[in-house]
């Protein structure tokens, strides 16, 4: 038997890695995914008041301080028995479209395009955003950085800081907008929009005109038949703030649709040995391995996911997109884990297009911004957004008192734990056969099974995927060292 | 405002154990007032969102955490950008590294500094939250303060 292992060069400590078992024949039978998790958190949070716990969440890391901002202050709500006024829910909203927007160009410019527009196969040298800028042009580059920008200056003016965000209040926020801020912000997002339009012509015509890139996200080694989750509205479209969070089986049907404080009798969790990271699945299914299918509680919590969890976009030129992608890809529900990126550039338009609504109405500039609260003793909440990588679940009990007694999060990476270390071994047992040579690129194939996700493991794991040192060793039965590819 | 034309940076997560250093060390030198002439910052940002931040500075020092194998805690090393490999956050997961970063500006003419220095402190701990450092470090503290004092003394004296 032989044992490849995919680990960060160790010069610096704690980063996950990829272990892959394969046969004397060269076969893989099995492949595990091990990440380093930040410990203490909910911990952390225990007798802190609960009304702080927004402020404090938004340290978790520094990627989706956000996010973590937005459900920990759906919690807190919760916990106090009181709804935000519609302006202060438009200002929230207003604010995450622009995380969204930023962060999804981010993945897309930054990690993923390197592997289609410079290529899988391409050296490490080149594969990175620098290369994609000598394709696509400077004027592209200078676009990204300049609406990445423009979208973080969006978040610390309605956050007070990009990511030591301050917004939310139990029932409220903390600023209003002003007219003329409103107008500047109405016209930024109208920038947002045509640059979304830009990205997916972009991936049009590099992409999806390239016929052996579309073959390779329909028939490559890289798809998962599991059930899909996200958050939806009323209508059953696509919702990152709030909704409820709707499942479907892997043929497209619903399997349920829950409120925030229901999410425990749906929602599962559990360890495995050799992870810090937890496996949550679906309760009602049950946990049955590694396996793809119906009778399978895994399920992503992806963009892809989430488009698969709803009926559609609730933005005009984001469902007309909606349809394209799914008549092009044969259908709902998606499988083909690389389609993620397809999906990943659907919502960005789709937060473009909703922060220019939110900007747009003048209902966003009341003053009313700040719910009274109701005697109520605060007790319990949970709160849910969809953060850019997965669902992200905040569950808070407190004392009479409003002092947090226990803590619970389901963030959004650890969502797709297993499906994330499916589509690695799946990746690995169709890329790596008997007689292949494992170089730089077939590395790099691997590393594009997980890549799709976004994922973030513990919120602060410090290397960088698509440049990522790597080290493969490849070992005899008894362990002997007999071949090294490493990637600096 | 702070209209200095050198900058230090402290980056990390202040509620992350030693991972917190460098924004903790920054916090202290700011209120130590012997640098008149320098803007202090702190956050845990990583790539493209850092050159939002430095490209108004001629001079900028980073002061982030490090952890190499068997590096002695409370180490202070110092890293111009054509010898620095990486520190925990001028590398990022989610975002370009600081070196691309620094690249890609180049590339797109954006302004960038005209010296940019990392300061890197060993730490021990970085996967607990706590608000405090490990013992170790809690124990160099007054040690690597001094050092990095000293540092950027030395560095602002040559830029003068």
């Amino acid at each position: 038997m032989k044992r490849y292992t995919i680990d960060p060069i160790t010069r610096l400590e704690g980063h996950g890695k990829i272990e892959i078992f394969c046969d004397d024949d060269g076969e893989v039978i099995n492949a595990y995914f091990q990440v380093p998790e930040l410990r203490g958190f909910e911990k952390f949070l225990e007798g802190r008041p609960v009304e702080e716990a927004s402020q404090i969440v938004a340290k978790i890391c520094g990627v989706c301080p956000g996010c973590h901002h937005m459900a920990a202050g759906k919690a807190t709500d919760a916990v106090f028995g009181v709804k935000p006024t519609p302006t202060a829910k438009k200002l929230r909203e207003l604010f995450y479209m622009a995380h969204f927007v930023h962060s999804h160009i981010a993945h897309f410019y930054a990690l993923a395009a390197p592997d289609f527009v410079v290529g899988p196969n391409a050296s490490p040298a080149e594969r990175n955003i620098l290369g994609v800028i000598a394709k696509v042009g400077t004027e592209v580059g200078t676009e990204v950085i300049k609406q990445r920008r423009i979208a973080q200056e969006i978040q610390a003016l309605l956050g007070g800081h990009q990511t030591y965000v301050v917004m939310n209040t139990p029932g409220g926020v903390r600023k209003g907008l002003t007219e003329q801020q409103r107008k500047d912000i109405e016209e930024k997002a109208k920038g947002f929009v045509e640059f979304a339009k830009f990205s997916i012509k972009l991936f049009n015509d590099i992409v999806l005109s390239n016929k052996a890139y579309v073959d390779l996200i329909l028939n490559g080694p890289y798809s998962l038949k599991i059930y899909s989750m996200g958050l939806v509205d009323e209508n059953n479209k696509v919702n990152f703030y709030d909704g409820k969070v709707r499942v479907v089986d892997p043929e497209g049907k619903e399997h349920c649709k829950y409120s925030p404080e229901e999410y425990r009798n749906w929602i599962a969790e559990r360890v495995e040995p050799y992870s810090y990271l937890k496996f949550p699945y679906l309760k009602q299914i049950g946990w049955k391995g590694f396996v793809e299918g119906k009778d399978s509680g895994v399920y992503q919590a992806t963009p892809l996911g989430r488009l698969n969890a709803a009926d559609g976009m609730a933005t005009p030129l984001a469902q007309e997109e909606y349809e394209r992608m799914y008549s092009t890809l044969g259908g709902k529900p998606v499988h083909a884990t690389l389609a993620m990126h397809w999906a990943r550039l659907i919502e960005l338009l789709y937060a473009a297009e909703r922060c220019l609504e939110l900007a747009s109405d003048k209902e966003i500039t009341s003053p009313d911004i700040q719910a009274e609260l109701p005697s109520k003793i605060p007790g319990e909440g949970v709160g849910i957004v969809e953060a850019q990588r997965g669902t992200l679940t905040h569950h808070y009990w407190t004392d009479e008192n409003g002092i947090i007694t226990k803590a619970n999060l389901i963030v959004g990476t650890t969502n797709n734990n297993a499906a994330i270390s499916m589509s690695i071994k799946k990746a690995a047992q169709n890329i790596i056969k008997k007689g292949v040579t494992v170089d730089e690129g077939i590395l790099n194939m691997i590393e594009m099974a997980f890549r799709a996700y976004d994922p973030c493991f513990s919120c602060a794991t410090h290397s960088l995927p698509g440049k990522m040192p790597l080290e493969v060793i490849f070992k005899d039965l008894d362990g002997n060292v007999i071949r090294k590819v490493r990637r600096d | 405002m702070c209209l200095s034309n050198i900058l230090v940076y402290g980056i990390g997560n202040e509620i992350l154990c030693d991972d917190g250093i460098g924004p903790k060390i920054t916090s202290e030198l700011k209120k130590s007032g012997r640098f008149k002439n320098v803007c202090f910052e702190t956050g845990y940002l990583g790539g493209l969102e850092i050159l939002d931040i430095i490209q108004n500075y001629k001079n900028v020092i980073f002061i982030d955490a490090i952890k190499t194998i068997n590096g002695t805690p409370g180490t202070v090393y110092v890293f111009k950008p054509e010898d620095f490999k990486e520190t925990l956050h001028l590398s990022s997961i989610h975002d370009i590294s600081f070196l691309t970063a620094l690249q890609l500006a180049k590339k797109l003419n954006l302004p960038i500094p005209h010296n940019v220095y990392i300061i890197a402190i060993e730490i021990v701990e970085d996967k607990i939250f706590s608000e405090t450092f490990s013992p170790i470090i809690q124990e160099k503290f007054p040690e690597i303060i001094k050092n990095v004092e000293s540092i950027i003394a030395h560095i602002c004296n040559n830029l003068n």
